[in-house]
């Protein structure tokens, strides 16, 4: 029983994990480029909610579902500025100018709201029991609204005109160029897809952590070792790492002694490591990351 | 290729906005802005000096921003307050026959242990401060004192409890309060005589909240409970719900969780949603600062803490009145009850004062002297140093938090409410 409410515990926070890496999966599966930005738009996307919640009272569930717009907009409008200008050059470039952007970010942030720790408190946080296992009320939110929308992106990928294109674009960009289709549209609409679905995960983890302006590098580095473990660009592969991560660091946390939390952090590192070595097109293999000669 | 030089201009300015776009932001330019313009209590005291030649340079880094923001801001206040106290109602530090008046200069180390340092050497070198007082933490403290002692400048500090702070040799490093190790002291005594008879401790891996689970686990062990885990877990921690799972299956009659007030907030929250409900809750830092209430709300109703000083104690001095004079003071100066960051912080400076003021002059070695021989009581509590620095002479409180309010429990002479144990679970609340 306590393995079992250990693993329930993991996989709560996998279904997070796995919501949180679909925009970074989905960028590098379609365009091929490594979002080294991705944990800043959780942490603008937590910010997002932490000030509506302060300034109107507005939950930050709410929050979310309002973040969404206002960053695809910012994530439309940055890869139609920038991104788009380097999408077809070498991977180093678009690397070079995602890091510069996360730290233009994280440091703007601080600068606007300093580099207090904020936090968001929800009347309903504590837990609920069912079947006999404790169920944090917030936790368990987050993991059913990240598998609704789950679905929501899979039907809109798979069933929409702007879905198909996305596929299209990440399947053969020659090919779809030759159709006709403006590929710099399909990926600028792709980035504020991804970058929309990015920050409402950061509206969502508001209630439940510390929120900072430096708070985002690490979401990118879990970001990075789910997208290895799970295979680019799929949400059956995002969800696969995400639940992988959050059962492995759970359980380590509870069956290493001393050190387990600590250890639990670090694992997210030695996975990637353990995978890129051993499988190096994930566990469920997506799309083709990159091209030959790029 | 024919799209190169277009490319190229706009890669170069990207380059250019991105390269100009951090630099302020970054830690050395912030750091420099605020440099440039002393706290408010040291323009005042730069204005008195245009009046007043005889001034003493006092200098020093706290977090305005950043992991400790809370209570470097308790410190800040604690030390302005002494300052305004010392210059307008005093009268000026007496040395020998005459009265010098303070200048304050503070800066803002964003919590960061390579700004503290930068800070620290540029007081001394730049800004030519004769003392310094501490910054907020153990781990800033540490970072901040190693520069000090190069120079051989005096810092007296309030706010770094670490043990392993005074084990490093220094000679020059004095701190007021209580040290880490005896936090929990009063507080698992009073817990063993309610009845508990085991205990979990976590501890964030720096060097305070190791100090102080170290001090637990042996103080648990003194007073007869068994000691079921100790975890440490990362500074950045940003979940410890699965820690949290880990010490429910032990089922320990109390928890003690070390570290500041972030993952002290952090760690009752994950307590409650995994409910996991000792008998006892016991954090450091957080309970003792009402901000702790107004943020968890019912969760941090009957949470213990330790704490370094608090308002209805009996201690009473010749300078700043007894406890509650000093906290009517600071109420009335700065619109909020005082934490007992701030009061050790306004002991501080009043302990490097009294050192200077026996002494009678403000050579380093005189007035180094002075600390060592010094024996006084003040509204904060007994100082009196060790040979390393620490002061042993100050016994540590607890508190619990009951309805909202925050009341001494332990030791008995100080005691104002009885300990409530066991604890409310969770969820009847």
């Amino acid at each position: 029983m306590p393995f079992l409410q250990a693993l329930l515990n993991g996989i709560l926070v996998g279904g997070f994990y796995g919501f949180m890496v679909l925009g970074f999966s989905i960028i590098w599966g379609v365009m091929g480029i490594i979002n080294l930005a991705h944990g800043e738009y959780v942490m603008v996307g937590a910010y997002f909610a932490w000030a509506l919640f302060r300034a109107m009272g507005i939950d930050p569930f709410v929050s979310a579902l309002l973040v969404f717009p206002v960053m695809f907009v910012v994530g439309y409008v940055l890869q139609w500025l920038l991104i788009n200008r380097v999408v077809e050059r070498p991977h180093l470039i678009s690397l070079l100018l995602n890091f510069g952007l996360s730290i233009s970010i994280a440091n703007v942030y601080k600068l606007i709201y300093t580099a207090d720790y904020r936090s968001v408190t929800v009347p309903y946080s504590g837990s609920f029991e069912l079947a006999g296992f404790t169920l944090p009320t917030i936790k368990t939110a987050i993991f059913f609204a990240a598998l609704a929308i789950m679905l929501a992106l899979h039907l809109f990928l798979q069933h929409t005109r702007l879905g198909k294109a996305i596929r299209a674009a990440a399947q053969n960009k020659e090919a779809a160029k030759m159709v006709g289709m403006d590929i710099h549209r399909v990926y600028a609409a792709t980035a504020g897809i991804c970058i929309g679905l990015t920050a409402m995960a950061g509206a969502m983890v508001a209630p439940i952590q510390p929120i900072s302006p430096f708070m985002g590098p690490l979401f990118t580095v879990k970001a990075f070792a789910i997208t290895a473990l799970g295979g680019l660009g799929r949400i059956p592969g995002a969800l696969l790492g995400g639940l992988i991560l959050g059962i492995v660091e759970t359980l380590l946390t509870i069956y290493v002694p001393g050190v387990g939390a600590k250890v639990g952090t670090a694992v997210s590192f030695i996975l990637l490591v353990f995978v890129l070595v051993t499988r190096p097109q994930g566990l469920l293999s997506g799309l083709r990351p990159v091209e030959e000669g790029a | 290729m024919r799209r190169y030089p277009l490319l190229f201009t706009v890669l170069l300015i990207a380059a250019l906005v991105l390269v100009a776009c951090p630099a302020p932001a970054t830690a050395p330019a912030t750091g420099g802005q605020e440099a440039a313009q002393p706290a408010a209590g040291g323009q005042e005291a730069a204005q008195a000096q245009e009046e007043m030649p005889k001034v003493i340079r006092i200098g020093a880094a706290v977090s305005e921003t950043g992991r400790y923001a809370r209570e470097g801001g308790d410190t800040r206040q604690g030390y302005i307050l002494w300052m305004e106290w010392v210059n307008n109602e005093y009268g000026g530090i007496k040395v020998g026959d005459e009265r010098y008046q303070v200048e304050l200069i503070l800066y803002d180390d964003e919590s960061n242990p390579d700004t503290v340092t930068r800070l620290t050497e540029k007081l001394i070198t730049e800004d030519k401060v004769q003392f310094l007082l501490g910054p907020y933490s153990s781990g800033l403290t540490k970072a901040a004192s190693a520069i000090s002692e190069k120079y051989q400048i005096i810092m007296v500090e309030g706010n770094g409890a670490s043990d392993s702070l005074f084990e490093r040799g220094f000679q020059y490093l004095f701190a007021v309060l209580t040290p880490a190790s005896r936090y929990t002291q009063s507080g698992l005594k009073a817990l063993a005589d309610a009845g508990a008879r085991s205990a979990v401790i976590a501890y964030k891996d720096s060097p305070f909240p190791k100090s102080v689970a170290q001090g637990a686990e042996q103080w648990a062990q003194e007073y007869g409970m068994e000691v079921l885990a100790v975890e440490s877990y990362p500074a950045d921690i940003n979940d410890a719900t699965a820690l949290m799972a880990k010490f429910k299956e032990l089922d320990p009659d109390v928890f003690v969780g070390a570290g500041h007030f972030v993952d002290g907030v952090l760690l009752a929250r994950n307590a409650e949603e995994v409910d996991f409900t000792p008998k006892a809750f016991m954090l450091t830092v957080g309970p003792s600062n009402p901000e702790f209430v107004e943020e968890l709300g019912k969760t941090s109703e009957q949470i213990i803490g330790p704490t370094q000083w608090e308002r209805n104690m009996a201690w009473e001095g010749p300078y700043l009145g007894t406890a509650e004079e000093y906290a009517q003071r600071y109420e009335k100066r700065w619109g909020e009850p005082p934490t007992y960051q701030a009061a050790e912080s306004t002991a501080t400076a009043l302990a490097l004062q009294i050192a200077i003021e026996m002494a009678g002059t403000l050579e380093t070695d005189a007035v180094r002297q002075a600390l060592l021989d010094m024996d006084v009581v003040t509204f904060y509590g007994p100082i009196n140093f060790d040979e390393t620095g620490k002061n042993l002479a100050k016994p540590m409180g607890a508190i619990q938090i009951q309805d909202g309010q925050i009341l001494v429990i332990a030791p008995e002479e100080a005691a104002v409410a009885d300990l409530v144990y066991p604890m409310t679970p969770w969820k009847e609340r």
